[in-house]
């Protein structure tokens, strides 16, 4: 749609304040990609003092700090909520859109609804469950909770699209049932899984509370944790905390890069359907 | 017959992990959460009934209507302004901006979302540093005098509210961004061929079209701004003062600081009605205008 009157005085004043916008957006991470790279204390930067091949505040970070082993939780407990939130959901979704059992709209109500209770009002009940289970710092009890809702409804929504009589012919064939839903079903709803592993991994990856409450042993922090705890630690050792921060924020960021349709198609679906 | 009952058992153990683990880990919570409120709870010994003890408690508390004050106003100024926003940058960059700038621009946009708001704290408590942080730094070739953000009761709940909006932004404009990319162009072609402006077309068309997004937006936008805790926990920790303590820093330091848990879970039961309501009230007069 090209149009002459496209240039007006407002539409150039608009474009400034996208770009004003955007780099506003991406000006602290840049900001803290250079104070990485500073040994200053102070916060004024000295141009002669950034060394981007000077890598101490990064080493440091690792080598003292226990964030190495935050990062290792870190990453098995996104990996391992990626893997369970997508099994699980799936196999819900399946269950309700493609199966008939008594009370199932009514149920998959009930499960909608639990999305409007805010996590931090069940949290410490969960807290005290997992205490009497004694399952407090371990991974299950990182990863357990990453379980919603809101993974059923986003999987159920796409599943409309796989035809009954697919599954209605492999079921004719004598394929077996749990064939059906690992071999025909898991494969075509791939695109929504994807958005879901991206989904879960930034929550996961990005979820504080939780962690801040339930581990108490400090070799199960995770990076958001150890982070926030960097913080304290190093008042103004601003080099070092911004590389702890840069650390924080390049897991996700890369994978924004490589997924970056998924991301965006994943949260545009939950708002045009929800 | 036979078939029937076969599918619904399948049905049933597909949709099982799932509800046990909802069952246990959301609903039962719930109950348990209102149970706990009317008791006293340290996790050490077993609850001791206490009636209505812990909510007379909270009216009577000041860090609680402290918290519940930072709340609200922390509502307040996020939700409407980052909806806004959001909405008028998705319009002008599907209109104005379909091409390959408006594309990367988009994309920038979205990074904020993607960092923790762990991480966003920790950068902008330093930018907002008062002694040599970036942003007086900047304010400084303007000739304008530092500003003590985060230090100053004045200012650091509001330093707390742009930071939030500056990471919620993206978020909400990749939706209503989406939502507009579905309105049809004829619709537009027929209000141009009537001589309607690009500023008429915004408000007849796309605004009224974009209702059940802006419901959406509206909503989440609501239910996580009282949630709001890891940012003020990390630029703040609540102060100075009392004057960035939020809802769920009052749960988290009742519960896990001093071990309160029934007081806790009573400021939660508290927190969980005001969602509700709030929730409730939203969806009438949704409701109602969809009606007129």
């Amino acid at each position: 749609m090209k149009k002459t009157r496209t240039w007006t005085p407002l539409s150039v004043l608009g474009m400034l304040v996208m770009v004003l916008f955007a780099v506003i957006c991406i000006a602290p991470f840049i900001y803290m990609m250079i104070m990485s790279f500073t040994q200053s204390t102070t916060l004024m930067l000295h141009f002669d003092e950034i060394n981007f091949t000077d890598f101490t505040n990064y080493s440091y970070v690792f080598g003292k700090s226990g964030f190495l082993r935050a990062l290792t939780n870190s990453l098995v407990v996104v990996i391992s909520s990626c893997l369970f939130n997508c099994i699980i959901s799936s196999m819900a979704a399946y269950g309700f859109e493609k199966k008939n059992f008594p009370g199932k709209e009514k149920l998959f109500k009930i499960y909608l609804a639990t999305l409007m209770i805010p996590g931090q009002v069940t949290m410490i009940p969960v807290f005290i469950i997992m205490r009497k289970m004694g399952v407090l710092n371990t991974y299950f009890s990182l990863v357990v909770l990453i379980l919603n809702a809101f993974g059923v409804f986003l999987i159920r929504q796409f599943m409309e699209s796989v035809p009954d009589e697919l599954l209605e012919a492999a079921k004719v064939d004598g394929c077996p049932e749990y064939r059906i839903f690992i071999q025909i079903v898991i494969p075509l709803i791939k695109p929504v899984l994807i958005s879901l592993v991206v989904f879960t991994f930034v929550s996961s990856w990005n979820d504080f509370l939780w962690p801040l409450v339930s581990t108490t042993d400090s070799d199960m922090y995770t990076l958001t944790v150890a982070l926030s705890l960097l913080k304290t630690q190093y008042q103004t050792n601003y080099g070092l905390i911004m590389a702890g921060a840069a650390v924080s924020f390049m897991f996700p960021f890369v994978l924004y890069i490589f997924l970056q349709k998924q991301f965006v198609e994943g949260i545009a679906l939950s708002g045009v359907k929800g | 017959m036979e078939r029937k009952k076969k599918e619904a058992l399948q049905g049933i153990i597909y949709v099982l992990p799932s509800f046990i683990l909802i069952a246990c880990f959301s609903i039962l919570p719930i109950f348990m959460s209102g149970y706990f409120s009317f008791t006293n709870y340290n996790v050490m010994n077993d609850p001791t009934f206490a009636a209505l003890e812990n909510y007379a408690k909270i009216l009577k508390d000041a860090y609680v209507a402290d918290a519940i004050k930072n709340t609200l106003a922390y509502v307040v100024v996020t939700v409407p302004i980052q909806t806004i926003l959001s909405l008028v940058f998705a319009a002008f960059l599907a209109y104005k901006m379909q091409n390959k700038t408006g594309g990367f621009l988009r994309s920038i946009m979205f990074i904020p979302v993607i960092a923790s708001a762990v991480t966003a704290g920790t950068i902008w408590r330093i930018i907002l540093n008062t002694d040599g942080g970036l942003l007086n730094n900047l304010l400084g070739f303007l000739h304008i005098s530092p500003v003590n953000w985060l230090g100053s009761t004045q200012t650091a709940l509001i330093s707390i509210c742009i930071v939030a909006i500056w990471k919620n932004v993206g978020y909400f404009l990749v939706i209503y961004y989406a939502g507009i990319m579905g309105i049809s162009k004829n619709l537009y072609e027929a209000a141009r061929v009537d001589g309607a402006t690009n500023i008429q077309q915004f408000f007849k068309i796309t605004m009224p079209m974009l209702r059940p997004i802006t419901y959406l937006v509206v909503t989440l936008g609501i239910i996580w701004s009282f949630q709001v805790f890891d940012l003020s926990y990390q630029m703040t920790g609540g102060g100075p003062g009392r004057s960035t303590v939020t809802i769920v820093m009052a749960i988290y330091n009742a519960a896990f600081k001093q071990y309160k848990m029934g007081y806790a879970c009573a400021m939660a039961m508290v927190l969980l009605i005001i969602v509700l309501v709030i929730n409730a009230v939203e969806n009438l007069a949704f409701k109602e205008k969809e009606a007129k």
